[in-house]
C-alpha cells in the first residue's frame, strides 16, 4: 500500500499522475470496505445500528413527533402508549421525541470531538516521531503523564476549570484523545520511518512535509481508521457519562446520559424514561464497535483474533 | 505495515468490555426496586438480612431504623437528620419543639422567663440521671452551654448565643448538686426558648471531653453497641425520667448509603421505619402492605431569588414579571408531586399557623401583563439570562419547569445546574449563591421563621442572596424579632408576607414535604420536619 507511492515521488508530472490515480482509489476501497463490513452478520448489524442512529441525526425533526423540550401539559408520567411510544418523563416530555433528537446531540458531539481529536493526534503523532529528538521526547512524555490519569477524571477535571456546556464537552474530548491517536500514530512512523523507500525519499531531498503526507502517512490510515472508530465509541461513551454525572450537556437539552441520570430518580414511577434512552446509549455503543471491529478485519487484515 | 500496536488488545475483549460498562449504565441506574407485590414485599415474613431482631412482633419490640451512616457524633458538631437521630435518642435537649412547632418541656421541667425578658429560669427534672447513674444537675447544663457559646471553639451555634451574658445556678444554691439554672440575656429574645432547642444543645455531662468516646447521655436510649458504616445498636434506659418512654426495648440504627436500598430494606421487612426517601420512592410505597406511609409538609422551601441590586433585577417591574410568568401550582403539582405545601413567595409558610397570613396571595399567572411590565421595563425583545442551579433535590426539575413557563413571557433562561459544592463554594462571584443574578437556593426547615428573615432578607444579612433591601422590611423584621408582644409579631409577619409578595426579589414555589413510613407493627410515630428530631421513644409496638 504504502510501497507504491515512492519512485520519481519527485517528479511534478508523476505527482499529478499519483493524485489523479488516488482519488478513485479512496472510493473503491471505501465501497470494497463496505462491501466486506456486511460479508459478516456482527460487523453488519453494528453497521446497519450506526446508519439507523445517523439516519435518526439526520431527519430526528421530521422522524419526532414532539419538541425535545416541550412540557406537554397534562401528560407527565405517562407509560409507553401510541400517542407516546416510550412514554413521557417526569416533567410531560416525549421519550421517544427526546430520544431521536438526542441523537444529533450525541452523535455530532462526539464525532466531531473525534474528529477533531484524530485530526490534531495525527498531525502531532507524524511530525513529532518523524522529526524524533527531544520535542519529540518531550511531547510524548506529557501525553504519557496525561494517558496515567483515567479518560473520566481527566474529563471532570477539565470541566472544573473550564465549566460544563456543550463547547466544554468538545475540548475535553481533544484533550482526551489527541494523545491516544497521537501515540498510535507515532508508532506506525517510528517503524515506517526506518524503511527503505523513505531513506530513498529522503536521500532524493524531499521536503519533510511531502515525505510525512506521501510516504508515511499512507501506511498510518489503517491504523488511524480503526482507532477512530474505537475513539468515535469511546467517546459516545464519554459524553453520556458526562452528561449523567451532570457536568455536560445541560438540561434541558436531550442529552441521553442526562435523561438517564434525571429519570434515576424516578425509575419507581417512569421505568421507560430511563431504561430507552440508557438502552440507545448501549445500543450505539455496541454499533459503533461492532462496526469498527469489522473495519480493522477489513482494514488491517493480518490482525484478525 | 506497523507491528507494535496497541489496536493488537483482542477486539472481542474490548467489546465485551464496552457492552459490560454499558449494562453496567444501565444496570447502576436501574439499581431499582423490586416490582411492588414481589416476594419480598411481606414484611413479617421476610427477614433475610440475618439481623438478630427476632421475627416474633410481640416479643420483640426492637424498632430497626434505616438512615445515612453518621459521620459526626458530638453533639455540638453534629447536623444530619442521622446524626440528630441518634443523638435524640442518647441525650435530651432542655425543651423539645413538637411536630406542630409547639415547645415542650423535656429535660426541664419548666422554663420561667422575667418580666424585661432578660433572663430565663430553667429547673430540672428533678430524677433525671445519666446512663452512668450520676444525676442531671445545673452544673451539666452550664458545662454544655459554655461548650457551645465559646467563640473560640469554631462551633456553629457561638453565633446563635452570642446574645447569651451568663449561665450560672442562683445564688446559694451548688450548680453540683441543685437542679435550676438561670440563663442571663443582653437582649430580650423571643425565641430563646426556640435557641434552647437547638440540634446541637443536647446535654452532656460536665467535665466530658469526647461525647463520643463512651455516649453517656440522659436520653431515652443507651448505646450498646456501634460499628461504623454499618448499624448502631441500643437498649431501653429503665431510668429514663419519662413515664412510659421509652415505648420499645431495643431500638436499632441500620445504615444505608442509598435511599433506594434502604426503601427495599423496608419493604422487604429488614427495617421498620424509614424518613429518608425522595417523592417517587415514596409514592412506590403507596399501597404496599404492612406499611404505613407519612408526609407533612415542612417549612424548608427552594428559593428563586434574582439580585435586586442590579440589572435586570433592579427594576421592580421586572421582579414583578417573574412572578406573574411563574404557576406555582402547576410547579408544585409537578416537581413535588403534589406533596408538600404550594408556597406564595414569603418564607412564612402555611407551618406557621398563627404566623402565617390567609389573604397574602401570590397573584395568578398572567403571561400578557408580564409581557407588558418586560416591555415597560425596555425588554421587549425578551430578557436573557442563567439560571444557577444546584443539581440536588428537585431543583433541576424546577428549574426546566421555570424555563419552559418564562419563556412564554419571554424571559429566556440558559440552565447552568452545577454541582452543590460549585453552587455553595465557587470562588466565581457569577456562579456562586450569594453572587449569581439568578439562582435556586435550597433552605432547610426551621421551627420559627425569624430566622429566614434575619439571614437571608434584611438588608445587611449574612446571607441575603437577592441583596433585597427595603427600610419597611427591615423595620417589621426588626420589630418582629424583639418585641415581646406575640399580636404585635403576629401582625408584623403578615405585612412582611404582603410586601414579600409585592415586592421581594423571590419566588417560594413550594414548601417540602418530610416523608416517611413505618411497618404497621408500630404505632405512635410523629414525624417532625427536621426527621432527626422525631421522637423514636414515643413509638410502641402496635397494640
Amino acid at each position: 500500500m504504502a510501497g507504491n507511492t515512492t519512485g520519481g515521488g519527485s517528479q511534478p508530472a508523476s505527482l499529478a499522475t499519483h493524485e489523479r490515480r488516488a482519488l478513485p482509489a479512496v472510493f473503491t476501497r471505501w465501497w470494497h470496505a463496505l462491501r466486506e463490513l456486511y460479508a459478516r452478520p456482527s460487523s453488519a448489524l453494528g453497521t446497519t445500528l450506526v446508519l439507523v442512529f445517523l439516519a435518526m441525526a439526520l431527519f430526528g425533526p421530521l422522524i419526532a413527533p414532539y419538541s425535545a423540550t416541550e412540557q406537554i401539559s397534562g401528560a407527565a408520567r405517562q407509560a409507553p402508549s401510541v400517542q407516546h411510544l416510550f412514554g413521557t418523563d417526569h416533567l410531560g416530555r416525549d421519550v421517544f421525541s427526546r430520544v431521536v433528537l438526542g441523537a444529533r446531540d450525541i452523535l455530532a458531539l462526539a464525532g466531531l470531538g473525534t474528529l477533531f481529536a484524530v485530526v490534531i493526534g495525527t498531525l502531532i503523532g507524524l511530525f513529532s516521531a518523524y522529526r524524533g529528538g527531544l520535542t519529540d521526547e518531550v511531547t510524548f512524555r506529557f501525553f504519557d503523564s496525561l494517558l496515567a490519569l483515567p479518560a473520566l477524571l481527566l474529563a471532570l477535571l477539565v470541566l472544573g476549570v473550564v465549566g460544563p456546556s456543550r463547547n466544554s464537552v468538545l475540548v475535553v474530548l481533544v484533550i482526551v484523545y489527541v494523545p491516544i491517536v497521537a501515540r498510535v500514530v507515532r508508532s506506525v512512523v517510528l517503524s515506517t520511518k526506518q524503511k527503505g523507500y523513505v531513506e530513498a525519499a529522503r536521500l532524493q531531498g524531499e521536503s519533510t512535509a511531502s515525505i510525512v503526507r506521501r510516504d508515511i502517512f499512507p501506511s498510518v490510515t489503517p491504523a488511524l481508521t480503526v482507532e477512530a472508530g474505537l475513539r468515535f465509541s469511546y467517546a459516545i461513551f464519554l459524553v453520556a457519562s458526562l452528561g449523567f454525572l451532570g457536568v455536560g450537556v445541560q438540561p434541558p437539552n436531550p442529552d441521553w446520559g442526562l435523561m438517564v441520570s434525571q429519570a434515576r430518580p424516578y425509575v419507581s414511577l417512569t421505568p421507560w424514561a430511563l431504561y430507552f434512552p440508557a438502552a440507545a446509549i448501549a445500543l450505539l455503543v455496541i454499533g459503533v464497535n461492532l462496526a469498527a471491529d469489522g473495519l480493522k478485519r477489513v482494514m488491517l487484515p493480518g490482525r484478525e483474533v | 505495515m506497523p507491528n507494535t500496536h496497541p489496536l493488537r488488545k483482542s477486539a472481542r475483549g474490548y467489546l465485551a468490555l464496552v457492552i459490560i460498562l454499558a449494562f453496567a449504565f444501565v444496570l447502576n441506574a436501574c439499581a431499582a426496586p423490586p416490582p411492588a407485590g414481589s416476594p419480598a414485599s411481606e414484611p413479617a415474613a421476610a427477614d433475610a438480612t440475618g439481623a438478630p431482631a427476632p421475627a416474633q412482633p410481640a416479643a420483640s419490640s426492637t424498632l430497626r431504623v434505616a438512615m445515612e451512616a453518621p459521620v459526626q457524633l458530638d453533639p455540638a458538631f453534629a447536623s444530619s437528620d442521622s446524626e440528630i437521630a441518634i443523638l435524640n435518642a442518647v441525650y435530651d435537649y432542655l425543651v423539645d419543639v413538637d411536630e406542630n412547632n409547639r415547645l415542650q418541656p423535656r429535660l426541664a421541667s419548666s422554663v420561667v422567663a422575667s418580666e424585661d425578658g432578660l433572663s430565663y429560669t430553667v429547673e430540672l427534672q428533678p430524677n433525671a440521671t445519666f446512663h452512668d447513674g450520676s444525676p442531671v444537675t445545673a452544673a451539666d447544663v452550664i458545662y454544655t452551654f459554655n461548650r457551645l457559646r465559646d467563640p473560640e471553639a469554631g462551633l456553629p451555634t457561638a453565633d446563635l448565643y452570642s446574645n447569651i451574658v451568663d449561665i450560672a445556678a442562683p445564688e446559694g444554691s451548688d450548680p453540683a448538686t441543685g437542679t435550676t439554672v438561670v440563663f442571663t440575656l443582653q437582649a430580650p429574645d423571643p425565641f430563646f426558648q426556640y435557641n434552647l432547642s437547638d440540634n446541637h444543645a443536647l446535654i452532656v455531662k460536665a467535665g466530658t471531653e469526647d461525647p463520643t468516646a463512651d455516649f453517656n447521655g440522659s436520653g431515652p436510649f443507651k448505646v450498646v453497641n456501634y460499628s461504623p458504616e454499618d448499624r448502631m445498636e441500643l437498649v431501653a434506659n429503665d431510668a429514663y425520667f419519662i413515664d412510659g418512654k421509652p415505648g420499645v426495648d431495643n431500638l436499632e440504627f441500620i445504615f444505608f448509603a442509598d435511599q433506594t436500598a434502604a426503601v427495599d430494606a423496608l419493604k422487604g421487612g429488614q427495617v421498620d421505619l424509614n424518613m429518608r426517601m425522595a417523592t417517587p420512592l415514596y409514592l412506590s410505597l403507596q399501597g404496599e402492605p404492612g406499611i404505613v406511609t407519612s408526609s407533612i409538609p415542612t417549612n424548608g422551601f427552594d428559593l428563586v431569588r434574582l439580585r435586586a441590586d442590579r440589572e435586570p433585577g433592579n427594576d421592580p417591574r421586572v421582579i414583578e414579571a417573574f412572578k406573574l410568568a411563574t404557576d406555582r401550582q402547576a410547579i408544585f403539582d409537578t416537581v413535588t408531586l403534589g406533596l408538600g405545601a404550594v408556597g406564595n413567595d414569603s418564607p412564612i409558610g402555611p407551618l406557621y399557623a398563627d404566623y402565617y397570613s390567609t389573604d397574602a396571595v401570590a397573584p395568578a399567572r398572567d403571561v400578557a401583563k408580564a409581557r407588558e411590565l418586560l416591555a415597560a421595563a425596555g425588554y421587549a425583545d425578551g430578557l436573557s439570562l442563567d439560571l444557577y442551579v444546584p443539581e440536588s433535590g428537585d431543583r433541576v426539575a424546577l428549574a426546566e419547569v421555570l424555563q419552559q413557563q418564562w419563556q412564554e413571557a419571554g424571559i429566556n433562561v440558559d440552565i447552568k445546574s452545577v454541582p452543590e459544592s460549585v453552587y455553595y463554594g465557587s470562588d466565581n462571584p457569577d456562579q456562586n449563591w450569594l453572587g449569581a443574578t439568578l439562582g435556586i437556593t435550597g433552605w432547610g426547615s426551621r421551627p420559627y421563621p425569624q430566622f429566614y428573615l434575619d439571614v437571608m432578607l434584611v438588608c445587611d444579612a449574612k446571607w441575603n442572596e437577592s441583596h433585597f433591601c427595603d427600610e419597611e422590611f427591615d423595620q417589621l423584621a426588626t420589630m418582629a424579632g424583639t418585641t415581646l408582644d406575640e399580636q404585635e409579631r403576629m401582625e408584623a409577619y403578615k405585612d412582611i408576607q404582603h410586601i414579600l409578595i409585592e415586592r421581594g426579589p423571590i419566588i417560594v414555589p413550594y414548601f417540602f414535604a418530610q416523608l416517611g413510613a413505618i411497618s404497621d407493627r408500630f404505632e405512635n410515630f410523629n414525624m417532625k420536619a427536621f426527621a432527626g428530631r422525631t421522637d423514636l421513644a414515643a413509638i410502641t409496638p402496635a397494640q
